[in-house]
């Protein structure tokens, strides 16, 4: 059923015939629109005012304003009010004029009632797809609003605290609590300014991605030789947190086409991810390993975990899972869609398992490249 | 257990904002201004200091542990009617988001719900801050 029909539609219909008039009526009466109609031009369009039909069926040749007049007025009333056109067979091409000057259809004379209601019913339902699109050109608007107030919302908060410090401090002048925080504070804005850097090279890395500057690049790659360098990286930062980190890799060959570097900033996104929200005593382990047909690695750790609820949403741009009493934990809120976005630019797919308190386990898996004497020479994506 | 000193008549504010560096340099303004600062990093427990710390005033930040953290703070204290004689408390609502509640949704009924006594916008200019908060608690 279409939604003129669900909502008793609204039908107005012009025409200066008055058997025409009755028939409309009574043929669309007997399917549930609400109907009413005029004999001119300026008697319907004055009640389409007040009405507000959905759809207008109109004759195009009345005395007095012709339909083509009325189609243009009808429109500047409400352009998207749905009009049907009835014509005989001798005005076709003044139809088609119509159709041009944005009817929707046209009716020939004589027609069936059948024909009468499938063309109303169809105009309905151009009505409502076309509200349905408007609605969703509105909702993507609306979120595409807030992702930018968002997104400049992070960036500023860093730039924030350190004008705020600069600002106290000066206010602050010579007073005698002046030079303790004044020490204190410029430590801070290192740290935040630092922060607002890594935000700044993040959010392009992403838009680089996005914007298939970054990450064409497609050669094979053995990852049993992008792991250890990114292992040996993290061991001193890992051990000062109490944390040990190790690769586990098989003595065949893991390789996959793809971009070394872009590969590397995956893995290691996801290392330093696995220490962060880690603790000590915890375990990092990094695995490779060749699939039929795909390269599967694997970062391991006994870390704080993740809850059921923030799964869902941790590869979105800027979600920070919460951490327990408040701590916070220094990071982009980039780092996994970068990893998501990396891996399928490579063709593969990132996936996650968490357990609250126990641990997470990262899985990336890529497709592996032929090794069947292929020459492994670099070929554009 | 009230902030306020009834007995100096010295005022509290509650910052209730998770950056912890803004929050120090607010309080360090408040505190060299003679007032008793109290934080909280989330909407959640500025909610429970409200209730424990019953502050003369609240600065509250909007983006949190949502987007629209703030905005529900401020609905809980001012419309809920759980907070009883605190639901009078003003609240001074800073963001780095330029646009108040009213300029978000000009035409929400709701807007009414979020609105707060005033809306500042980060970083805050620490003079006209400081008169704003004078101003508030002398009502």
């Amino acid at each position: 059923m279409t939604e003129g029909l669900e909502q008793g539609g609204s039908v107005v219909v012009i025409d200066d015939d008055y058997a025409m008039r009755l028939s409309c009526d009574q043929t669309l009466a007997k399917v549930g629109y609400r109907v009413a109609t005029f004999e001119d031009g300026a008697r319907g369009l004055e009640a389409v005012g007040e009405l507000k039909p959905g759809l207008v069926v109109v004759d195009l040749k009345m005395p007095g304003l012709s339909g083509l007049d009325v189609i243009a007025r009808l429109h500047e009333i409400d352009p998207s009010i749905i009009i049907v056109v009835i014509t005989g067979y001798a005005t076709i091409s003044t139809a088609i004029d119509a159709m041009k000057a944005g009817a929707y259809d046209f009716l020939p004379k004589p027609f069936a009632p059948d024909e009468l209601r499938l063309i109303v019913g169809r105009g309905f339902e151009r009505r409502r797809l076309q509200r349905l699109s408007q609605q969703c050109e509105i909702d993507r608007e609306l979120q595409r609003r807030r992702f930018v107030t968002f997104v400049s919302h992070q960036l500023k908060t860093p730039l924030v605290a350190v004008h705020q410090y600069l600002d106290v401090l000066r206010q602050l002048g010579d007073a005698p609590e002046a030079e303790a925080k004044r020490r204190e504070w410029l430590d801070r804005c290192l740290i935040r300014t630092d922060e607002l850097r890594r935000l700044i090279d993040d959010w392009l890395t992403l838009a680089q991605l996005e914007g298939g500057s970054l990450g064409r690049r497609r050669v094979p790659v053995d990852l049993r030789e992008v792991i250890p360098p990114i292992v040996e990286t993290y061991e001193a930062v890992a051990t000062r947190d109490g944390i040990t980190v190790a690769a586990d890799l098989p003595t065949e060959p893991c390789i996959v086409r793809g971009d070394p570097t872009c590969l590397g900033v995956l893995i290691d996104n996801l290392v330093a991810n696995a220490i962060k929200y880690n603790r000590p005593g915890g375990r990092v382990c990094v695995r490779a390993e060749q699939h039929p047909g795909e390269i599967v690695v694997e970062v391991v750790d006994t870390g704080i975990g993740i809850s059921e609820a923030a799964l869902p949403l941790l590869f979105d741009e800027f979600f920070r899972v919460a951490q327990p009493g408040g701590r916070r934990v220094e990071g982009t809120g980039l780092g996994l869609p970068i990893c998501r976005r990396i891996a399928s630019e490579h063709g593969g797919v990132i996936d996650v398992e968490s357990t609250e308190g126990v641990g997470s386990r990262f899985v990336v898996r890529l497709p592996a490249a032929r090794t069947d004497g292929v020459p492994a020479q670099e070929q554009p994506a | 257990m009230p902030a306020t000193n009834a007995h100096s008549g010295t005022k509290s504010v509650l910052i209730i904002d998770d950056d912890p560096d803004f929050t120090a340099a607010v309080r360090a303004t408040l505190e060299r201004e003679g007032y008793a600062v109290v934080e909280a990093s989330s909407g959640a427990e500025g909610l429970r200091k409200l209730r424990e710390c019953e502050p003369d005033l609240v600065v509250l930040d909007v983006m949190m542990e949502s987007s629209t953290a703030g905005y529900g703070v401020n609905e809980l204290i001012k419309h809920s009617g759980e907070y009883d004689t605190l639901g009078q408390t003003p609240v001074i609502m800073v963001s780095s988001i330029q646009e108040s509640p009213d300029d978000l949704y000009p035409r929400a009924p709701e807007v009414d719900m979020i609105r707060p006594d005033r809306y500042l916008t980060k970083p805050l200019d620490i003079q006209k801050f400081l008169e704003i908060v004078r101003k508030t608690l002398r009502r």
